[in-house]
């Protein structure tokens, strides 16, 4: 069985208190990595993994992203990812959290993720426990986007 | 459990110092107490709390020394720095030195038993040797094990270095019970520490990167991945990344997937356990302590606890194992109960006697 495997990049993009930050989307996110891996790695790392490099889900709110890279070099894209210094200018720090051979099991650890982010972000603002916020749209909206990714 | 074992942290009056550096000898003495204002130390904390974020659990202070350590112009700027930081449970932060060696430190640099008093209060020391005889002097003589080792050996990564590396020299550095640092800073081509970049230990540019690659791969082939930390080495916040990724970016230095995952957690671990060897005579971990129980006559078993414990510990020293905890647990997380260190004594016993 020659199956074409993948691995599923679960990373959060964290802004250093730069100023402004731009709205990223996930066209930025993948040219920023393919910059990336035509300076650290040249064109033969962009080469292995080009083809098969694909931005699928980003979430502003959590800054949250799904990069879905073939197993056979996904460490390559996943160094250049670590790499990056900057994204439009603005600079962040890429904290990858998961990574995952099945789609299952990044769609949990990306809402998982977006729960804790939520959860956290609750805490700051110290709101008690009853008060319904928006936060509560949204993890509805995300749930629902991330468990329609599919292959 | 993810160590970060060089957190930068500079002088509070840097730019003085710098001042006084340049009119030298006459000037009027340091003082000996350095405070950090409430400002500087607000700066370092969003640098921790980052550290805690990505999922550090232990993390190093770093002062860093040019050339020698002079006893009278010395300041410990880290002691102050720790006790003013605010109390983060679950997080133990460390105190390091870094003496960077040159062409001038090749005579003598300080690490001598005379000034032992200043290097006491430090729980790890590193040197940067940037010439081929300063790699020796920090290879055979200060890997030794006394109560001035210094533990990490942390070569200049973003340099190109004239002299090639010998196999022996690391060899006998491991052997010892020394490791050879990989700061990460270098491959991201971020801001270096200053003090680094003023002794001309680190650079950044174009040719910084290259540099760190190839030697940072001349390193980890040297060191067949056994005797390797990796650390950031970090000034911004921006240049922090997450101990997984840094396992993975050393993986691509032609490190096993296992010895990268090594050098971020147990090997850093058994390090700062051997460095918690300065503070004791030759590397005996624990003072024998002669408990004899209440109601009982006093056993051989018990008097002759403290010699068993003595051997065993000497000969662990250099593989410190998981399992020894009664004996080798880091002071700040507490002892074990009493009647599991008991057991243990006595199953060692029983070893030692069946060895015999």
């Amino acid at each position: 069985m020659v199956r074409f495997k993948n691995r599923w990049l679960l990373v959060e993009f964290i802004p250093t208190s730069n100023g402004s930050a731009t709205q990223l989307d996930g066209y930025k996110i993948w040219e920023a990595v393919r910059q990336s891996v035509l300076n650290n790695f040249g064109d033969v790392g962009w080469g292995s993994i080009g083809l098969s490099i694909n931005v699928k889900y980003y979430s502003p709110t959590t800054n949250i992203c799904i990069i879905r890279v073939a197993r056979d070099h996904h460490r390559i894209a996943w160094g250049a990812v670590t790499l990056l210094t900057a994204i439009e200018g603005t600079r962040y720090i890429p904290n990858v959290v998961h990574v995952s051979g099945t789609i299952k099991q990044t769609q949990l650890a990306a809402i998982s993720h977006n729960r804790e982010v939520i959860a956290r972000f609750r805490a700051q603002a110290k709101t008690s426990s009853a008060y319904k916020d928006s936060y509560e749209e949204y993890l509805k909206t995300s749930a629902m986007e991330i468990e329609a990714l599919h292959d | 459990m993810f160590f970060d074992l060089n957190v930068p942290v500079h002088h509070p009056q840097h730019s003085s110092a710098q001042i006084s550096k340049k009119s030298k000898g006459k000037q009027a003495q340091q003082p000996a107490e350095v405070t950090y204002s409430p400002a500087q130390v607000a700066a370092i904390e969003p640098r921790l709390d980052l550290l805690v974020h990505l999922g550090y659990t232990v993390v190093a202070l770093n002062q860093t020394v040019q050339t020698a350590v002079i006893p009278k112009a010395h300041v410990n700027i880290l002691e102050n720095l720790v006790q003013q930081l605010k109390p983060r449970p679950g997080i133990v932060i460390l105190k390091r030195l870094t003496i960077v060696l040159d062409q001038e430190s090749e005579k003598g640099f300080g690490l001598t038993p005379a000034n032992a008093s200043i290097f006491k209060p430090y729980d790890l020391i590193a040197l940067v040797p940037t010439t081929l005889s300063t790699l020796s002097l920090a290879c055979l003589t200060h890997s030794q094990p006394s109560a001035l080792t210094a533990h990490i050996i942390a070569l200049p990564l973003t340099l190109r270095l004239d002299f090639r590396m010998k196999h022996t020299l690391v060899r006998t550095a491991l052997k010892n019970g020394a490791v050879f640092e990989i700061n990460y800073i270098g491959a991201l081509g971020g801001e270096n520490d200053t003090v680094l970049v003023e002794a001309g230990a680190a650079e950044s540019g174009a040719s910084a990167k290259r540099n760190w690659w190839a030697t940072a791969k001349e390193v980890t082939r040297l060191t067949k991945g056994k005797g390797l930390i990796v650390s950031g080495g970090v000034v911004a916040e921006a240049d922090l990344r997450a101990p997984r990724d840094v396992s993975n970016l050393i993986t691509l230095l032609g490190l096993a997937q296992d010895a990268a995952h090594r050098a971020s957690t147990s090997a850093p671990k058994s390090l700062v356990l051997r460095a918690q060897t300065r503070q004791t005579y030759r590397a005996v971990l624990s003072d024998p302590v002669l408990v004899i129980p209440e109601g009982t006559l006093p056993t051989p078993s018990v008097t002759s606890t403290p010699t068993i414990s003595s051997s065993d510990t000497r000969s662990d020293k250099k593989r410190p194992r998981e399992g020894e905890e009664g004996e080798g647990e880091i002071p700040q997380k507490g002892n074990s109960t009493g009647p599991e260190n008991a057991s243990r004594k006595k199953k060692r016993k029983k070893n030692a006697q069946e060895g015999r």
